[in-house]
């Protein structure tokens, strides 16, 4: 009789452990979700991908350099965010939520790695430094108090039309292709001009997606971003465009013998996929996550370079 | 060498990520001149790597060279975070911060203009371990040492005030500021010494991690910049220059060392020239008042500017208790020594003028015999004598303001209210059971009461006319129920004597209540007015209970 009547509750019981514990594992899941796009951790790890792209296309020797861009990227992005908090708050209030939460953490994370990051610079010699204190010196020229009129002209270098992505795009590149180059001590080849000149485009592109889901408040800003001054549907059609100038720089550098096989064939493969993306520009509302499958793109040209490497191209 | 570069990577590391944390706390007092100390320190472990790691001689000179930048930046950074940060900042004025980077100006210029060999003997030995060795230690080089523990110390003597402060965070921002600075003074001192072998490398910019270490900890653990004691000093100063009292700061010689703009208005004289001087000669009558003798006004000013001052004289002591000085304190009373004036012409004039021109009028309309005009004339007269009266109850009652509140037991008040008017309102039942002996209350209460039982009384009518006086102590305060069973208070009379004024179409028709709330209200209590059913009033007064005056 005990067995009968016990039997339904140890089953739901059972049931409930299982319920319980799927949902602390969801829990636990979009707990590190949010861990990694509110704190823009993924692209920590894009970064430092690109980076390796970057050593291999250039066939340099392993360095820190992954590192030390990782944790740049670390202390850069979500010192904006904790900056940007309470602007924040209005556009994207669960970030600034997540953000304000762990304000202290992230402040003590990010002057860590900030200077975590220096200190393997140095190990790398003045360039190295010189590099990795780029985004530090761009950082105390738009907060600074003592030179207002650098600080207003810096500050208005975000509202124009081109230049605002195009600086990002730049620091970007500078960092990612110079970094390894310092630690290697190489020379700036033909093949890191291809190279730079690859992720300097890239960038921009990934750099005016997000641009699209924040036009209106952009446009009420003043901001000029390719969405407020051409609209979405022109938008895709120049970001369709650089990304074809990039496969023809591309198939060029490789006809001139600058780039080999694999690095070719990822960044082909990488191209073709952010053409896919671009077709969504205007097609969809969720500008978030194209911008996140974007920044992916570089998994996918080091997946591809790595193979085809491995099998010898 | 490995060791050496980790540390100072270390040191690289961990004064980096404190600058960025000082960096964003700005502009909070002290923020700037620690993320250019941390920075300055920063750079001088850089050049250091640098030169370690360089390839050539003439490299590695050129690190050493340029890692002057930092060397002579720190002091000045340091003297300028303590000078900040505890609210000295009047001494950061352009001009003075660009005298204290004379030294370290003249020393990057004199690297950079090629001066070396006064900051270092131009000879290099590579020791055994491959490491070049520099000969520091010119002129020049004994210049800055010297500077440089200078402008420490400066520093320290800024920043110790804050472990005897008060406050557990001040302490310990304190304690952690002086461990931050004395592990690389320590090392220096140690390195200059030759007490360690660093193969030539100071190892000061290494310490300068465990600096970075106790700023963390101070940013962190004692919210250091983020509650900072810089307002602290500006703070009093605002304070002692506008407070409306006029102070004088004294040494134990009796010179002016200080003394507010209020004293300096006063005492009719500059601050520049009332600085210095002896007290004798600046305040009237020091003496009298330096002896204890404060008993009568200081008058200050001549003719129509001359003020009258309640003047003190109170000692300063320091921790020990040992008198370091004196503060002489003037606070104006030439408006309540004018307003006492005149409520003595006043009373002058309640008292006896109004008294003798009713008696005339009583005398003249005596003449007029047995006849209703006599009659009304004299009770005419007699209420104006009974406003006289009530105006000077009321002046002695505003003198009572600025004496202390001395005691009186209430049962002695009570007792004599209700045998006079039971003398002169014989017709009148006035019951009353008499509070205990050791209530005591403000002697202020008596024209309140005698007030109260006199109204109840002569404004009662018809055939039976009852007064009952009751009591009802508790251990803070006591309540007196006067109540009776007369037509009742108009009610315009109590909402003009609640609401505290009257205007010409608003107002009573006495002085007699106003009485019975002014000496509440300097007795510290409150009145409260209630009808009775089916007629009367009963005004219920309370007051805090005092102690019993001594000797009783």
């Amino acid at each position: 009789m005990s067995s009968q009547t016990d039997s339904p509750s140890l089953a739901w019981g059972g049931t409930r452990t299982v319920y319980s514990t799927l949902a602390a594992l969801s829990e636990y899941g979009t707990r590190a979700k949010d861990a990694l796009v509110y704190s823009s951790a993924y692209l920590v790890v894009i970064a430092a991908v690109e980076v390796v792209t970057a050593m291999v296309a250039l066939s340099l020797p392993p360095s820190p350099a992954p590192l030390v861009i990782a944790l740049l990227t670390f202390a850069v992005y979500v010192g904006d965010r904790i900056a940007d908090a309470a602007e924040d708050a209005a556009t994207s209030p669960e970030r600034a939520a997540f953000v304000t939460r762990h304000r202290r953490l992230f402040s003590l994370g990010t002057a860590a790695a900030y200077g975590l990051a220096v200190a393997l610079a140095v190990l790398g010699g003045p360039l190295a430094l010189a590099v990795t204190l780029l985004p530090g010196a761009f950082w105390i020229l738009y907060a600074s108090d003592w030179l207002p009129s650098l600080s207003r002209y810096a500050s208005r270098l975000k509202d124009v039309l081109v230049v605002n992505s195009a600086v990002v795009a730049l620091a970007w590149a500078v960092c990612v292709v110079c970094l390894p180059l310092a630690y290697a001590d190489g020379a700036f080849t033909p093949t890191a001009a291809v190279v730079f000149g690859y992720f300097f485009l890239d960038t921009y592109v990934n750099t005016e997606i997000p641009n699209l889901r924040d036009r209106e408040g952009d446009a009420a800003n003043g901001v000029a971003t390719l969405p407020v001054v051409l609209g979405v549907r022109r938008t895709r059609h120049v970001l369709y465009a650089l990304d074809l100038v990039l496969v023809a720089g591309i198939a060029l550098a490789f006809g001139a013998g600058i780039l080999g096989v694999a690095m070719t064939a990822g960044v082909l493969v990488g191209l073709g996929y952010a053409l896919c993306l671009a077709w969504f520009v205007g097609r969809t509302e969720r500008y978030g996550r194209l911008a996140i499958a974007g920044e992916a793109k570089h998994l996918l040209v080091v997946a591809v370079v790595v193979a085809l490497g491995a099998a010898g191209f | 060498m490995l060791l050496l570069t980790a540390l100072l990577l270390v040191s690289i590391a961990v004064g980096t990520g404190a600058a960025i944390l000082a960096w964003r706390e700005r502009p909070k007092p002290g923020a700037f001149p620690l993320v250019a100390l941390l920075a300055a320190q920063v750079w001088w472990s850089t050049c250091i790597v640098f030169r370690l790691r360089a390839d050539t001689v003439p490299a590695k000179l050129q690190w050493l060279h340029l890692g002057w930048l930092g060397v002579v930046c720190v002091p000045v950074a340091w003297l300028c975070f303590a000078l900040e940060y505890t609210g000295r900042d009047r001494y950061l004025r352009p001009r003075y911060v660009a005298l204290l980077c004379a030294v370290p100006a003249a020393t990057v210029a004199l690297v950079a203009l090629g001066g070396h060999d006064l900051l270092v003997v131009e000879s290099h030995t590579i020791g055994a371990n491959g490491v070049v060795r520099f000969e520091q230690g010119g002129p020049w080089y004994a210049v800055v040492a010297g500077y440089t523990y200078l402008l420490g110390l400066c520093g320290v003597a800024a920043i110790v005030e804050l472990v005897g402060s008060d406050a557990v965070a001040f302490r310990g921002q304190g304690v952690t500021l002086l461990v931050g600075l004395a592990a690389p003074w320590v090392t220096n001192v140690a390195f200059l010494l030759g007490t360690f072998e660093t193969a030539g490398v100071d190892p000061t910019p290494i310490a300068f991690a465990v600096s970075g270490v106790a700023y963390l900890g101070a940013i962190t653990r004692y919210r250091l910049l983020e509650t900072n004691p810089a307002p602290r000093r500006r703070a009093r100063r605002l304070v002692f220059d506008g407070m409306r009292e006029g102070a004088v700061v004294l040494d134990t010689n009796g010179n002016v060392v200080d003394a507010n703009e209020y004293a300096v208005d006063a005492l009719g004289i500059t601050r520049e020239l009332v600085l210095g001087e002896p007290a004798t000669r600046v305040i009237p009558e020091y003496e009298r008042l330096r002896d204890g003798n404060t008993a009568g006004h200081l008058t200050l000013g001549d003719g129509d500017d001359a003020r009258t001052y309640d003047a003190a004289v109170t000692d300063v002591s320091d921790v020990h208790d040992r008198h370091i000085g004196s503060i002489v304190t003037f606070h104006d009373v030439s408006r309540y020594v004018r307003q006492r004036q005149r409520l003595e012409v006043l009373n002058r004039v309640l008292r006896h003028n109004i008294r003798t021109e009713t008696n005339v009028i009583h005398g003249y309309a005596e003449r007029f015999g047995d006849s209703d005009a006599g009659r009304i004339v004299q009770e005419r007269a007699a209420r104006i004598e009974a406003v006289g009266e009530k105006g000077r109850q009321a002046v002695e009652l505003f003198e009572r303001t600025r004496e202390e509140h001395t005691g009186r037991p209430l049962a002695g008040i009570l007792d004599d209210c209700v045998t006079r008017v039971r003398e002169s309102h014989p017709d009148v039942d006035v019951s009353y059971d008499p509070p205990p002996a050791d209530v005591v209350v403000s002697s202020a209460l008596s024209a309140v009461f005698d007030n109260l039982i006199e109204n109840a009384a002569r404004h009662n009518e018809g055939d039976e006319r009852h007064v009952t006086v009751e009591t009802r102590p508790d251990a803070e305060e006591v309540s007196v129920v006067v109540a009776d069973d007369g037509p009742g208070i108009d009610a315009q009379e109590t909402d003009v004597i609640r609401d505290g004024g009257e205007s010409a179409l608003r107002h009573g028709s006495g002085l007699g209540l106003w009485i019975v709330r002014w000496g509440t209200e300097i007795a510290g209590g409150r009145a409260e007015f209630d009808d009775r059913e089916p007629t009367g009033t009963a005004v219920t007064v309370t007051v805090p209970r005092l102690d019993a005056p001594s000797g009783e």
